[in-house]
Order: C-alpha cells, then structure tokens, then sequence
C-alpha cells in the first residue's frame, strides 16, 4: 500500500489543493502531514479547515506550536535579525487572522505520529525547530531514527526533500576502566535506517517553485519524491493583498529563501 | 604541562573536598581544578562547602564550577528555571527529598548557584555533568557509541568529561564508518563518514576523581589516600 506524507504547508491554500489533487489522482487514500500548516502563507484558517474536514492525521509543526505557546523559542527560530522581524509580522498577522477554532485544532495536534517502524515528525524526534540536513552527520542523523525506535524517519522543516538511506556501519571503541590495568575492544554494527524529508508544499526552498511531497510504497519500501506545479501567482498576489512582507512573494515566486538558512543547523532548540 | 583536576559529586561534604585539595598538593603541575557539579546534594548540610568553594583558603587550587543534577533540582523548586520545578527529583525520591534539599542550601547561596555555568569547552574538550543532550544524562561505558558520538558532535569536541554516572572510565571511539546513500530532486550521490577519534571520559565522584594533561591525552583515575596503579611506560 501507498501513502503520501506531505509538510510545511504554510497557509498556502492553492499549493495544499495542488497536491491533494495529485494524490487523489493516484488513487493513495492515506496521507500523514508533517505540520506547518500556518506562517508565511495568506490564508492560515483556510488550509486548517482543509485538513481537518480531510481528517488528515498531522503533527504539529514549529509554526503551529509558535502560534499556540507564542514565540518563545530561542534565537535558533531565525538566522538573522532581518529574518527574524519578517518572521515575527507574519507570526502576528496569522495570530491575529486565526479562529480560536482552528488554533485549539493546532493545540491539540501531537508532536509525533508513529505507525509500525515509521515515525512521523516536524522536525526531529528532538524538537520541532531542528533541521535535518541532507549532509547532517551521518552518525547524528542515525542517532536520531535509532534512538527513536523507528525504522524510517519522516521529516519536514528543512523545506528541501531527500530520501537519505544510512546503511553499513559500524563503531569501534576501547573501554578502559580505573580497576583494570588493561582496556577491551568492542565493535558494534550499526543498523540500516531511513531518513525522508518530504520538502514543503507551501514554501519550497529547493531551487523549483513548485511544490513536494513523497509517497511511501511500503510493499516494495520505495520512495517517490514528487512535484506538482500549482498557481504561484495566485498565492503571491493573496501574500501582498494579505499585507505580509512582500519577500514572502518573492521568494515563493523563485522557489528558495534568500538568506534565511540557519546557520547552525545542528543547534537543538532550548525552549 | 598543563594538567587538570577534575572532580564532581562532592555533595555538599567539605571533609571529601578538603581531602582532594591535600591530595592534589601531592601532585606535580596542577594548573587547574574543574567541579562538574553536584557540589550539593541530600545528605549533607551543603553550606559551609558551597562558603569554601566561592572563598577558597590559602593553598587550595582555584575551583572552577559547574552546575550539576542536584543543582538543577534546587535552582528548578526555587524558581530559577522558569516555570520547571525538581520535578526529577519528587518524582524519584519523593516530596520529603525536595524539602530537604531546599533545607540544606542557605538562601544566600542560590544568586551564585544560578551563575553557575553548563560547562566549560577548554581547548579541544568539554567539561560537563552530564552531556550535551542533558545535564541528566548518565553516559557510560554501556551507553551505546551511536548517542555518545552524537554527544561529542553536538559540541564538535574530541574529547567529552562526563561526570553524571559517577563512574571512572575512559571509552575511545577509534574507528569504524558509516555510508549514507541521498536521494533528492537533483539525482543521488553517496557518502562516506568515518568514526572520528573521540573520547568520553568519566572522571567518577566525590573521593574518586581525575585528572587529565591535555598536552599529552593522559588520564589518570585518583582515589582519595589510595595510589595510583602504575599503566606500564612512563617515565622515572
């Protein structure tokens, strides 16, 4: 059986219909959102209300808790000061525009979903604001599917989509203890797991305007990461009639985030 | 040669720490003395060891402190950590332990218990009480490689000093590999990661303590009073 999984959909109504439409047209009947529904995007009540009425199970996403528990994160949220007041209208423009319907459905929303060996999260099974780079520590990125239990790890946030396979390790060590004189080797084979990042489909940031998601066939265990083009336009001319900075058009238009990578990926939120 | 004395879980009680200070008298070229936290704990009236610690007499090397569990708990019930309190602790040994360890900590200690740093990165090492994940967390020799070469990452360190788990060991990452094979929207690429060589040290607690040349990498494992076990090569 096939299952789409899709994330950051960032109040992008005609984006989140796009690939909708796309998933349905494949006949794929369960989908697992990875949060993000709301920030940046124009239209924050219109997307929740489409996932609820899909009944779409969802986790939240580090917009969706900044919206519910404000924004207290530490300065890992934004790269840069320029980011970070863009960051901070756009968190109050949605805050003021949402139902408190639709943020008690953003309250309710877990931290992670799980269904067998794969596991479902924002960001990583550590916190909602950390980025799984493609080029992660390939230790650290295994120590985070491994030490979560899980087989496959699907993940959002990054806004870039891969399917990163970790296979065929191993650590040794020497263990010297202060009753003993001598010291031991160990070896220990390192389990192979999966790491998928299924992009974002209302901002994405790899290079292509148009949006992405991935489909899991877990009969064969393949990974499709898939492109669907959508009404860019639309969405950019609803950003500036919505008041939001007119960047959030821009760079939706080109498909990438000037300057606003984090430079410390690795960084673990502290809130 | 540089050299460090590292010492932790003390737990409030002077005579351990006043003993450490005789013993490390003995020791040649002892530049620094790091305190990994739990400079407090339940059993002792923590006071006069916490006075000793922020005045050193004459003679003793310098403290350097960090907090530790014990100090968390305590910082955590009296408001110092937001809206947390020793939760840990209630939970583990009850409400009685929390009373008596808020009991045990005059007042006027707690602006310099809340200084308290983390820890410290010093050349190439992190001196900590529990790792970079946690001051809770109990690395050991047990603990798998996988979470105690992502603790040395998240600091980008060579070498982590661990004192949670109280004990005195010294586990070397020294080799082994990892392929990664990624698929994005550009096509598919592999890499190849080795193991870099990293140490976790657990420098132990209270009388059993460490101390460590950076210069050199040598780690030796103290018991108060008790000498050293002589580790083949040296010199006379």
């Amino acid at each position: 059986m096939a299952h789409a999984v899709i994330s950051c959909l960032h109040a992008n109504l005609a984006a989140v219909e796009a690939v909708l439409a796309d998933i349905d047209q494949q006949g794929i009947n369960t989908i697992t959102c990875l949060g993000d529904l709301v920030g940046y995007g124009p239209q924050p009540n219109e997307v929740v209300e489409l996932m609820r009425q899909r009944a779409i199970p969802t986790c939240q996403g580090c917009w969706d808790e900044d919206i519910i528990d404000g924004l207290n994160a530490c300065e890992c949220s934004y790269p840069s000061q320029l980011a970070e007041r863009r960051g901070h209208l756009a968190h109050q423009w949605t805050d003021a525009e949402m139902t408190a319907e639709n943020k008690r459905f953003l309250a309710s929303l877990p931290t992670s979903l799980r269904r067998d060996k794969l596991l479902f999260v924002h960001g990583s099974p550590n916190s909602q604001h950390e980025y799984l780079l493609p080029d992660m520590n390939a230790f650290a990125a295994l120590e985070r599917v491994e030490t979560a239990g899980a087989e496959t790890l699907f993940c959002g946030h990054t806004h870039q989509p891969y399917v990163r396979e970790l296979r065929g390790g191993s650590i040794r060590v020497r263990v010297q203890h202060n009753d003993s004189s001598s010291s031991e080797e160990q070896d220990m084979t390192l389990p192979m797991r999966r790491i998928v990042n299924a992009g974002s489909v209302g901002e994405p940031r790899h290079g292509n305007t148009q949006a992405t998601y991935v489909i899991h066939d877990e009969a064969t265990n393949d990974l499709t990461i898939r492109e669907v083009s959508y009404d860019v336009a639309k969405t950019c001319q609803a950003i500036i009639d919505a008041g939001l900075p007119e960047v959030f058009a821009w760079r939706l238009s080109h498909g990438f985030e000037y300057a606003e990578r984090a430079d410390d990926a690795s960084h673990v939120c502290e809130r | 040669m540089e050299r460090w004395a590292l010492v932790s879980g003390l737990g409030g009680d002077l005579e351990v720490y006043e003993q450490i200070q005789r013993e490390l008298k003995t020791k040649r070229g002892l530049d620094r003395l790091f305190v990994l936290g739990d400079l407090i704990g339940p059993k002792h009236n923590n006071d006069a060891l916490l006075k000793r610690l922020q005045q050193p007499q004459r003679g003793d090397l310098p403290p350097e402190c960090i907090y530790g569990w014990w100090e968390e708990q305590l910082l955590a019930e009296r408001g110092y950590r937001g809206d947390r309190t020793a939760e840990a602790l209630r939970i583990n040994h009850g409400n009685d332990a929390v009373e008596a360890l808020l009991a045990s900590v005059d007042t006027g200690h707690m602006a310099w218990l809340a200084s308290l740093q983390f820890g410290f990165i010093e050349l190439d090492c992190a001196l900590l009480h529990g790792s970079s994940a946690d001051v809770g967390d109990e690395l050991m020799p047990s603990s798998s490689p996988l979470i105690l070469l992502d603790r040395l990452t998240r600091l980008d360190v060579n070498r982590l000093f661990t004192a949670r788990s109280t004990q005195q060991f010294r586990l070397d990452l020294n080799g082994g590999a990892i392929d990664s094979h990624i698929k994005d929207l550009n096509g598919e690429h592999n890499q190849q990661q080795e193991v870099p060589k990293r140490s976790v040290i657990g420098i132990g607690s209270g009388e059993m303590f460490s101390l460590y040349a950076p210069g050199s990498d040598h780690i030796e494992f103290v018991k108060v009073g008790v000498k050293p076990v002589s580790r083949g090569l040296g010199f006379g």
